[in-house]
């Protein structure tokens, strides 16, 4: 194996020295850093720029997804968690490979040889998804999180009145104002609540109670109108979820 | 509920049959006697027992609607004996007046008729006899077979009820990051690993004891939350700091067993779980002869809205709360704007 040039980041001390002892007298890989938090996790990958990270998931403030959507081009990533019911979304997320707490130095060691086997060929396409995945697709999103400039902003889903989209990004509107994140509307479709969201147009995703009411604006076109006062398109299978969802 | 011999077309055959017999045995028996014409026997035979047949059905009514279990055995024996004279009243009435209108110029037949009403009196007491015994054979039956169905319904429901209050009890992400835990400190501090291997087994078995059936002193549930907290302590380090202000005048006060450790396990969750700093979680008991007051307080971040999870557990304890006590004022929650609190009133039974 090259040198391979680690960061852990876990909130836990006990479980980043079970990663630090289980690798300790494996040869070419090296611990860069370790990170008790997703802030410090961001910070030290910008600035260490590692080949692969060991990372968790439940972490205060910024957990492990949240983390790794704030990062332009992230490195390997094994996720480590006691948590099973992430697996879906750590695959969607391109990772390495997903180990379950409490697990054996040979697991580990199996799944530091993938990303080094990786990382030599070049090759990123998602591994097969075996085994660990029980679970429906991942849970709902809670809050998303945005970067503007230096900061690291956490925005409830719940105060997201809409998304819409704008090349690259998503545009995410609030009452107190508007966040750019880097993602698909497809993505946004798929994760948030549909009892709370609802998909109107290729680039509209509305919150359902934010809905006035529906506007003929010519035929066959339908304008939606918000409690904010917004006006926003209605493609036809936009109208047919907002016909079936709210027996319009 | 629909009169059984009415409900299908089977028991409404088998009740005509029965009755046909009953007639064909009662115009038998006038016929060999001799002491009346043919004609009359048939008439009677036909006439007071399709009567009785009728009657009988009604009397359902009074049975089934007076079926109720405070009712003593003597003022339903009362209540039987009038029925039955009004019953009998009724049909030997109807009967000797129908019989009369028909045969009135026979005076044999009609002789015959008036001497042998006590006789009819006497077999109407025996119909209304057996028709009642059926009617509540059958009551009786249906009952028990409802309550057998009803049985296992419950033995099913309190089962899956054990199964879903073991899950709850025991966190698996907390027993996993535990047991990973250990197999870290196996590695760095041997004796600490079996320090906590005994913690966790003394909660794993204390939760698994079927302690949540039954009332609990407070000292053993404090001991509880203790070994929870200091594995999680151990898990997290100086940022978990426990302010216990435990009375202990309240420690031999009884309160439902496995109830607080859902809660101190979501303050850590809401608290610990999303801070980097130090977060405090203070548990308070205060009591009086009449309750038992707890309560448990822990720090969020406002900053970091974090809701999932919230509502199951507590859920489980107001509805736990709301069998026992009967009561469902018992749970309080504070959400401050740094800061959740939950108390929750013990009433003390006597």
């Amino acid at each position: 194996m090259e040198n391979l040039k680690a960061i852990i980041i876990d909130d836990e001390e006990l479980a980043r020295s079970l990663i630090r002892n289980y690798l300790k007298e494996l040869p070419g890989i090296q611990i860069l850093a370790e990170c008790e938090n997703g802030f410090e996790g961001i910070k030290a990958i910008s600035e260490l720029n590692p080949d692969m990270v060991l990372l968790d998931i439940q972490m205060p403030k910024l957990n492990g997804f949240e983390m790794l959507e704030l990062l332009e081009s992230p490195p390997e990533i094994v996720f480590i968690t006691a948590h099973n019911e992430f697996a879906i979304r750590a695959f969607e997320m391109n990772a390495v490979d997903y180990l379950l707490k409490p697990y054996s130095r040979d697991r580990l060691v199996t799944a530091v040889q993938k990303a080094a086997e990786r990382i030599r060929t070049g090759k990123r396409e998602p591994e097969k998804i075996t085994g660990l995945v029980q679970q429906p697709l991942a849970e709902t999103l809670e809050r998303i999180v945005v970067r503007s400039g230096s900061r690291i902003k956490v925005i409830p889903v719940d105060k997201i009145t809409r998304f819409e989209a704008q090349d690259d990004y998503v545009m995410l509107y609030t009452d107190e104002g508007q966040h750019m994140k880097q993602g698909t509307m497809k993505y946004f479709e798929d994760h948030l609540d549909p009892a709370k969201f609802i998909r109107i147009h290729r680039s509209h995703i509305v919150r359902i109670d934010q809905v006035t009411h529906l506007e003929p604006y010519s035929k066959e076109n339908y304008i939606l109108k918000l409690k904010n006062g917004t006006s926003l398109k209605v493609s036809r299978s936009g109208l047919k979820s907002l016909k079936d969802k709210l027996n319009f | 509920m629909q009169n059984p011999f009415l409900s299908n077309r089977k028991s409404f055959i088998t009740y005509s049959g029965i009755w046909v017999l009953v007639m064909g045995f009662h115009v038998f028996l006038l016929i060999i006697s001799e002491r009346v014409t043919i004609g009359f026997a048939l008439a009677d035979g036909i006439i007071s027992n399709a009567l009785f047949a009728a009657i009988g059905l009604g009397l359902w009514f009074p049975i089934f609607f007076s079926r109720s279990e405070k009712e003593k055995i003597l003022s339903s024996f009362i209540n039987h004996i009038f029925a039955c004279v009004i019953t009998i009243g009724i049909w030997i009435t109807l009967s000797y007046f129908l019989l009369y209108s028909l045969f009135g110029s026979q005076t044999a037949d009609i002789a015959f008729l008036r001497s042998s009403l006590p006789w009819r009196a006497g077999i109407g007491i025996l119909y209304y006899g057996v028709i009642i015994l059926v009617y509540f054979l059958m009551i009786f039956y249906r009952t028990h077979r409802e309550n057998l169905v009803k049985e296992s319904q419950l033995m099913t429901l309190v089962k899956e009820s054990e199964l879903s209050s073991l899950k709850s009890q025991i966190n698996p992400h907390f027993l996993f990051n535990s047991l990973n835990s250990i197999s870290s400190l196996t590695m760095i501090q041997p004796e600490k690993a079996q320090e906590m291997i005994i913690k966790l087994s003394d909660f794993l078995r204390y939760s698994l004891s079927n302690k949540d059936e039954k009332l609990t002193a407070l000292r053993e549930e404090i001991n509880n939350i203790n070994r929870y907290l200091d594995i999680e302590k151990i898990r997290f380090g100086k940022r978990l700091v426990v302010v216990m202000k435990a009375n202990e005048a309240c420690y031999d006060l009884k309160l439902p067993g496995l109830i607080l450790q859902p809660l101190v396990e979501n303050a850590i969750k809401f608290g610990v779980y999303e801070s980097t700093e130090e977060s405090v979680i203070e548990i308070t008991s205060n009591c009086n002869p009449d309750a038992l007051s707890i309560t448990i307080r822990n720090a969020y971040d406002p900053e970091f809205p974090y809701k999932k999870g919230e509502g199951i557990g507590l859920k489980n304890i107001r509805s736990r709360l709301g069998i026992l006590y009967n009561r469902d004022d018992l749970l309080t929650i504070r959400k401050g704007p740094d800061q959740y609190e939950v108390n929750i009133m013990f009433p003390q039974l006597k």
